[in-house]
């Protein structure tokens, strides 16, 4: 749980400046860092809008293990459309969110009246079948060969070709997607995910259509979960099915419990901080294992996540401080 | 015409009756308690009202509309609002906030107004929360998270978050249980105010001086089924109603 009495909280500017500063060194990594930094970031900047896109439906007590799922719909959605239809990259990714906010629509309309671990199962047996629709689907998504020659986005008819750019362009729709995410999470709508997800009855006694609400809310987290996948479809120009299997719709999970669930800050550092770490394992099984334990630290030490860690390590200095001076009672 | 009528409700788990043909009415401003020994079905009853439950057979009338199977949020929208027996609120939110959920009905919602709003919750809506909050006597701990208040208050904001509801007609299950003498007067005088604003109030309380205190017609229930029902004195001195309370052997002494 977030430590959030009033005392405690630091204060806006504080907040304003951390996040000024934060954003002006994202802007210097192009000129700075080398490519290799710009194409990880962009990645990560990915990662953080998938993370975060899970928490509508995190709020409202809904487990869901299949967000990329989503994320595939909505890439191979954006990609298709550019590349054979030769649709603007606006306009493409538009529809890439589109597509997975309805098929979000149409799996979460039944599966959002089931609870807890069987909602689980079905959004994990979606991930798979969606997984395996691309794979088999040859002539549309050219099944295992994967779907390549994917155009670079563009924006206003200007393509754009330099990594550098495609970074700016990951960074402001990470800011920009955050920043609504957030909004809505600090909201009236919010208020009521939250609702939900702590005693639902009483929320439905209050008036609450809770099956409205959580539909709408993973309708939001798919929706964008579309956008990242349409921009990864773009910068990595190459498709291939299991990318977008349970293995990522766990990450993305964990990238949230590791970072804390607690408050909204907790997605963008879980996924920050693992994708970065994480990074010398990517695609071998070393992975998988590094995540594991992530996940289980985290459980046994931190069950609030690292957001919790600075109110925890400052628990203990105050304990020490309050313990020192007690071994001389003798005076 | 009463605001809130049942015909014949049954509610059977397997084969337990557990609410078994009960006829009940509450006319538009009366204070009705309904009451029971264990396990006589006086949530059930409630849970059905509320369309937490479906009931097996029989029928629910508010206010001349048949709500019989409504899903409780619907039901809410009509006027019908409970609160429940245990402590259930929002605990991790302040007492505003959890009286702020009870504003929702009335509440514009809307990605678009939310995301082009600059505060974090409407200010007619804050301000309305506060009037509740006074209302109630919980003023002062607007801003303290929920798990906080002491469990006096934490009854009466659970109360609160109904009244925001603006309810016609209110269920009360247990207001004023594991409360101390003081704190369970205030309530039922609170009660008692909340019916003379214009709000009809049908209450479960184990505690007999407070249903005799404040309820104008009270209905026993036993076993499932209704046993008795008239003023607070027909009820106490009825013979049924003692032996259900008290067992058969000292209603024949």
């Amino acid at each position: 749980m977030p430590s959030k009495t009033p005392g405690q909280a630091p204060g806006k500017a504080i907040i304003a400046i951390v996040i000024a500063v934060l954003v002006l060194l994202a802007l210097l990594v192009p000129p700075l860092g080398g490519d290799y930094y710009v194409h990880l970031l962009a990645l990560v900047f990915t990662n953080v809008i998938l993370a975060a896109s899970l928490r509508p439906s995190l709020t409202c007590g809904q487990l869901n293990i299949g967000h990329s799922g989503f994320m595939s719909i909505g890439a191979y959605t954006s990609a298709l459309l550019a590349k054979h239809f030769g649709l603007p990259f606006e306009l493409s990714l538009l529809s890439g969110a589109i597509v997975a906010a309805l098929v979000g629509v149409v799996i979460g309309y039944p599966a959002l009246r089931l609870r807890g671990v069987y909602f689980a199962m079905v959004t994990v047996a979606f991930v798979e079948v969606i997984r395996l629709i691309a794979q088999i689907w040859v002539p549309l998504t050219r099944g295992m060969s994967g779907l390549s020659g994917v155009p670079k986005p563009n924006l206003l008819g200007i393509t754009l070709t330099t990594k550098a750019s495609q970074y700016y362009l990951a960074l402001g729709l990470m800011l920009l997607i955050l920043a609504i995410l957030y909004k809505l999470e600090r909201s009236r709508l919010g208020l009521i995910w939250r609702s939900i997800g702590m005693a639902d009855p009483l929320a439905q006694s209050l008036g609450v259509n809770i099956a409205a609400h959580k539909l709408l809310a993973f309708m939001i987290g798919c929706f964008f979960a579309g956008v990242a996948g349409a921009f990864y479809a773009h910068f990595i120009r190459f498709l291939f099915p299991p990318e977008f299997g349970f293995l990522m719709a766990t990450n993305i999970l964990v990238y949230n419990y590791v970072g804390g669930r607690g408050h909204f800050v907790g997605a963008i550092v879980g996924a920050m901080f693992l994708s970065l770490l994480s990074e010398p394992f990517r695609g071998s099984a070393y992975e998988t294992i590094f995540f594991s334990i992530a996940m289980l630290l985290t459980i046994l030490f931190l069950p609030g996540g690292l957001i919790t860690l600075p109110g925890k390590l400052a628990g203990l200095r105050s304990w020490r401080a309050a313990s020192a001076p007690s071994p001389s009672p003798a005076g | 015409m009463p605001l809130l009528a049942t015909r014949q409700l049954t509610k059977r788990f397997g084969g337990l009756a557990a609410v078994n043909q009960v006829d009940l009415t509450v006319e538009p401003g009366a204070i009705v308690g309904l009451i029971g020994p264990n396990g006589a079905g006086k949530t059930t009853c409630f849970n059905l009202l509320s369309g937490f439950l479906r009931p097996t057979t029989g029928s629910i009338t508010f206010d001349g509309e048949d709500i019989t199977g409504w899903r409780p949020h619907r039901i809410t929208a009509r006027g019908l609002v409970r609160t429940f027996q245990h402590t259930t609120l929002f605990h991790d939110m302040t007492a505003l906030e959890n009286v702020l959920l009870g504003l929702h009905l009335s509440s514009r919602l809307g990605i678009g107004t939310v995301l082009l709003s600059r505060r974090v919750y409407p200010p007619d809506e804050v301000a309305r929360a506060r009037e509740v909050l006074e209302l109630t006597g919980l003023g002062a701990h607007a801003d303290q998270p929920a798990r906080s208040l002491p469990h006096g208050h934490q009854r009466v904001l659970g109360i609160a978050m109904a009244l925001a509801a603006r309810p016609r007609l209110l269920l009360l299950d247990e207001p004023v249980t594991g409360m101390n003498l003081d704190e369970s007067g205030r309530v039922m005088s609170l009660v008692k105010e909340i019916r003379d604003r214009g709000t009809t109030i049908l209450l479960v309380e184990h505690n007999m001086k407070a249903v005799m205190g404040t309820c104008e017609h009270i209905v026993v229930l036993n076993f499932g089924q209704k046993l008795a029902e008239g003023t607070p004195a027909e009820v106490s001195t009825s013979r049924d109603v003692i032996q259900a309370y008290l067992g058969a052997g000292i209603a024949h002494a």
